[in-house]
């Protein structure tokens, strides 16, 4: 029963990265844009929120450091819709190809961040650590499950969440109706920035206590793989999420476990079993196809 | 654009060898003459290093590696250049850069750059290499190896006598021969303190990014301390963070690795497993500006504290008398070839 | 529309060669050169935010692409795997397909080609005349390409009998395929002669070693591969009745399938092909670089592909451009490190990610021209 209830822990802690980012990709592609770029949004905030909430402890020598991480925290939200807007500029404004915009942003962020981080921490590494009391720990997973129900609602009941499901499905209608599509494109886009900047920022100031090169590490994209597992609807985004955690708290308890004879299975195959349990599960999946929203792709 | 206005620029109608000009410029002419006079003289040695890919501030491997030439640059005035690979292919060009540029000292930091380091010294016979943890021979490569594995051993003892549950753990970054070398002398440490020892191991990853991943060190370091291990050594890179975290959240202990991490969370971090590094580089610098460097293979190892476990304030708390007793002892013993710790890399499956 | 298919803006149908549709297309290529030059100004200006003068960045990159026959050649060494993957993506792209496991196709094709030149070795020993040469070089080609055809295969089938959604399963591959290829690499056929996780070297005559005339780097005519692959890619897409119906799916599987055409057999084509030629830089790297398989040999090859193929707006000559363009930058910038203070080789990102974003920035120059 213990290992039952660790092994949840360990499910919600590592999905919740993965679920803030799913449902920002959620609305911004139920909106109609197409989002590969998670990954660098994800990125960004990761970065950003170590860094401001070093800055706000650091500048305030010590004395704001509680503040400091939800501080820190929602800056990183607010950093990864900033750089949201650039791909929102190119995507809806300028009707640039949004799988090629995408892979830029995602590129610029690689490149950014680094840059950023030697500039002011003499490091392309790691930034400095965050005290243990600036860290997170409840917050960001309490936040993503609130949020997954809440845009559930939100979608289905309300109007202006109804917008969302036309300005994916048929912008016309939704244009002929008054109401702007490419408005509604670029709240989803900001949002999706300003999820995907709190799911970084849990992977940095939650799950670890510094940015590390590269820690991101394809969640952006496993975002993405539950997005469109969960067919593009919130609560069944959240348990793909949920799935993908639950899989990756098990390989872990799994790597030593002797299965045939008196080797241990090599950890290289327990750390595929993810991996391959997902491809599965999508292969066999059978009706209740989502299909993807009508519009996505299109610029408008 | 007010820096641009006439009145700031020089006045080139007037003679440019007017007094205060030529005043001047004399005392630029000599003062530059003086700078040349004395760089001549002094003609500091020009080092460079190449890190692994986890850079200088992966708080253990590099890190090590950079305080060692920090060191030299600040006792021995050497001229310090370092950067940072970040794939194997660049590895080559980045020594062969410093080569050309007449750097006296090269030094490849981790066995990825053997390859590059056996196709680049051939080609550059009047300078010096040095590379970190692999053996390649050529007559001006000095090979810095280290028997990680004795260290290792000392601290799985120290783990093993610690330990209140009678379970230890270690976690490895990537599952290479390198890393399995160190895995081996700590379960052997482990199992000689306590016969009864359970030990859990994990990796982190396969690639690359394993060195570079706390947040997944962090999982599985929180997995073994729930299982009930209360010690774990991890030998990681960078990713060792996220052991540290877990260890501070879950007030257990944890082993650090190549530097000495007992400052990291001081109190919970039992020891480190120090790899010198530093003390190896420092002293590759210094034989060379002493002007008697020597190629071939340098082993730094429990005889002359090239490996060994790291004792401070930060952790002469945990670390009792008891322990550091029946610790030393086994070095001795080690030293003296009564014991003989197994190497991963020489034992034939 | 089939599910979660991502439609990409497909370029006009080729028109006759008329003078019109001519200088359209010199238009075409004005302004994607423009777009390149404004891409790469934008990224100089930024290293001025750390501290370093624009122009002398540009010199150091320039002289570290192209300055001497060694730099030269390395810009080529690192083109070729570049320009290869670009092809793989584009392949898959011109069908509708977004193949982002280049990665893991090229690695299972590295490995392969390995573990071919290997057993080689183990039966033919070392001294081959120039038959049992090329037959061991064709026999190592034939198990890399292979291997990465199997591995695009895969995607391909699932995304055509079950619906799924090959940015998934493409990723998924790529992780299964890392782990997999360092487990066979670390304990079947690792290096007796080394601790580093890599395989026994392969038989040596089978190496292409480098060009003499490439002044010390890798650059071997292993890599001939590269420009090869850019012709036959072009000769299949534009040229054969397969080609034409790759790009009929691409454009739209509806109207090919009404057409007669079979989408899902076109799909599982494309996707093996895609892996195919991703394969090649596996075989590059093992024939014409480093004669092992060594684990995590590729610095995101399959990843930087997708850019490449995406700059070249996935017609094999603009992967080519774009691919050379890449691997400038990557070289030119390994130097930043040592030159300059502040600025490192993370630069290359950045430049890539501006000149990518300037060249689909063309709305911008509908935009300012309607403003006008």
């Amino acid at each position: 029963m213990e290992t039952l209830i660790t092994i949840l822990e360990s499910t919600l802690r590592v999905s919740t990265p993965l679920i803030f980012a799913a449902l920002g990709g959620l609305l911004s592609e139920r909106a109609g844009v197409v989002n590969i770029a998670l990954e660098g949004f994800m990125s960004i905030g990761a970065f950003a929120g170590v860094a401001i909430a070093l800055f706000i402890s650091g500048s305030s020598n010590g004395s704001m450091i509680g503040v400091s991480s939800y501080l820190g925290f929602f800056l990183a939200g607010v950093a990864g819709a900033v750089f949201a807007s650039f791909y929102a500029l190119m995507v809806i404004k300028f009707r640039a190809d949004q799988i090629v915009s995408g892979t830029a942003m995602n590129m610029l962020a690689l490149g950014l961040i680094p840059f950023l981080n030697k500039i002011w921490y003499s490091s392309t590494g790691n930034t400095p650590s965050l005290e243990m009391s600036s860290r997170l720990v409840l917050l960001p997973t309490v936040l993503a499950v609130v949020l997954t129900f809440i845009l559930q609602w939100w979608l289905k009941k309300t109007p202006s969440g109804l917008w969302w499901e036309f300005a994916g499905e048929k912008p016309e209608a939704l244009e002929a109706s008054g109401v702007s599509v490419r408005a509604v494109r670029w709240v989803g886009v900001l949002m999706s920035g300003f999820l995907a900047g709190l799911g970084g920022a849990t992977l940095s100031m939650c799950l670890s206590s510094s940015y590390s090169r590269g820690m991101v590490a394809g969640r952006g994209f496993m975002a993405l793989a539950a997005l469109i597992f969960g067919g593009w609807r919130p609560i069944p985004v959240t348990l793909a999420c949920l799935l993908f955690g639950l899989v990756e708290a098990l390989q872990i308890r799994l790597q030593g476990v002797i299965a045939f004879g008196t080797e241990p299975v090599p950890v290289q195959f327990i750390q595929m079993i993810p991996y391959v349990a997902t491809m599965v599960i999508l292969a066999i999946q059978i009706s209740k196809k989502r299909q993807a929203p009508r519009s996505l792709g299109l610029p408008f | 654009m007010e820096h641009f206005s006439s009145k700031n620029l020089p006045n080139l109608t007037q003679n440019p060898f007017r007094p205060q000009l030529r005043l001047k410029l004399a005392v630029l002419a000599s003062f530059t003459l003086l700078l040349a006079i004395t760089s001549y003289a002094n003609a500091a040695l020009k080092v460079g290093i190449v890190f692994d890919r986890g850079g200088k501030d992966d708080k253990s491997f590099n890190a090590s590696a950079y305080k060692g030439v920090l060191e030299a640059e600040k006792q021995l005035k050497i001229e310090l250049k370092y950067v940072e690979a970040q794939d194997d292919n660049a590895f080559e060009s980045l020594l062969r850069a410093f080569a050309k540029k007449k750097f006296d000292l090269i030094i490849g930091v981790g066995m990825s750059q053997a390859e590059a380091i056996k196709k680049v010294a051939p080609q550059f016979p009047e300078a010096h290499f040095a590379i970190v943890d692999a053996e390649v021979a050529a007559p001006n490569v000095r090979s810095l190896l280290f028997e990680e594995h004795e260290g290792s051993y000392l601290v799985g003892a120290i783990a093993a006598l610690t330990s209140k549950t009678g379970k230890v753990g270690f976690i490895g970054g990537v599952d290479c021969p390198l890393i399995r070398r160190f895995e081996l002398g700590y379960k052997e440490g482990a199992k000689k303190a306590n016969p009864k020892v359970e030990i859990s191991s994990n990796f982190v990853g396969v690639t690359s990014e394993a060195w570079n991943n706390p947040p997944k060190a962090k999982e599985l370091a929180i997995a073994q301390y729930q299982s009930g291990v209360d010690v774990i050594f991890a030998a990681a890179g960078a990713s060792g963070s996220g052991l540290f975290d877990a260890a501070e959240e879950k007030k257990k202990f944890a082993i650090g690795v190549d530097s000495n991490q007992n400052w990291v969370k001081p109190g919970l971090i039992l020891t480190s497993m120090l790899k010198r590094v530093d003390e190896a580089v420092f002293l590759t610098c210094k034989d060379a500006v002493e002007g008697h460097f020597t190629p071939g293979i340098v082993r730094y190892g429990l005889p002359n504290n090239g490996v060994g476990y790291a004792l401070d304030e930060n952790n002469k708390k945990v670390l009792t008398a008891d322990v550091i007793k029946k610790v030393e002892a086994l070095k001795s013993d080690i030293i003296a070839k009564k014991i003989v710790v197994s190497d991963f890399y020489t034992i034939k499956k | 529309m089939a599910d979660g298919e991502i439609k990409l803006n497909s370029s006009p149908p080729r028109s006759h060669r008329s003078r019109y549709s001519v200088s359209l297309k010199i238009q075409a290529l004005l302004r994607s050169i423009v777009s390149v030059v404004v891409g790469l100004s934008l990224g100089l200006l930024v290293t001025a935010v750390a501290g370093e003068n624009p122009i002398r960045v540009l010199g150091i990159l320039a002289k570290g692409s192209f300055g001497s026959v060694y730099d030269f050649s390395m810009t080529l060494f690192y083109s070729a795997p570049l320009v290869l993957s670009g092809l793989s993506v584009a392949m898959a792209f011109q069908c509708g397909l977004f193949n982002i496991g280049a990665e893991g196709q090229l690695t299972a094709s590295a490995l392969a080609a390995a573990a071919a030149g290997i057993a080689w070795k183990q039966s033919f020993g070392l001294n081959l005349g120039w038959v049992g040469q090329s037959t061991g070089v064709l026999f190592c080609l034939f198990a890399g390409f292979l291997a990465g055809a199997f591995v695009g295969w895969i995607p391909g089938i699932l995304k055509a009998k079950r619906q799924s959604h090959e940015v998934i399963n493409t990723i998924m591959l790529n992780f299964i395929v890392t782990s997999f290829t360092s487990w066979v690499a670390l304990y079947w056929l690792k290096n007796p002669d080394s601790q580093n996780p890599e395989t026994a070297e392969i038989s040596r005559a089978l190496f292409f070693a480098p060009a003499a005339w490439a002044g010390g780097a890798p650059l071997s005519y292993a890599l001939l591969l590269a420009p090869i692959a850019v012709f036959v890619v072009w000769w299949v897409i534009f040229r054969t009745r397969l080609g034409f119906e790759i790009r009929a799916v691409g454009a739209n599987p509806d109207a090919a399938r009404a057409g007669g055409i079979s989408v899902e057999r076109t799909q599982i084509i494309a996707m093996t092909l895609a892996g195919a030629i991703a394969a090649s830089v596996g075989v590059i790297e093992v024939l014409g670089n480093s004669a092992k398989f060594k684990v995590g040999f590729s610095p995101g090859f399959g990843f930087t592909g997708i850019a490449v193929a995406l700059l070249g707006r996935n017609h094999p000559v603009g992967v080519l451009a774009s691919g050379l363009l890449f691997g400038a930058l990557h070289k030119g910038s390994g130097d930043l490190d040592f030159e300059t203070e502040n600025v490192t080789r993370d630069l290359a990102q950045i430049l890539q990610a501006l000149v990518i974003l300037s060249v689909c920035a063309e709305g911008l120059w509908r935009w300012i021209k309607w403003k006008r």
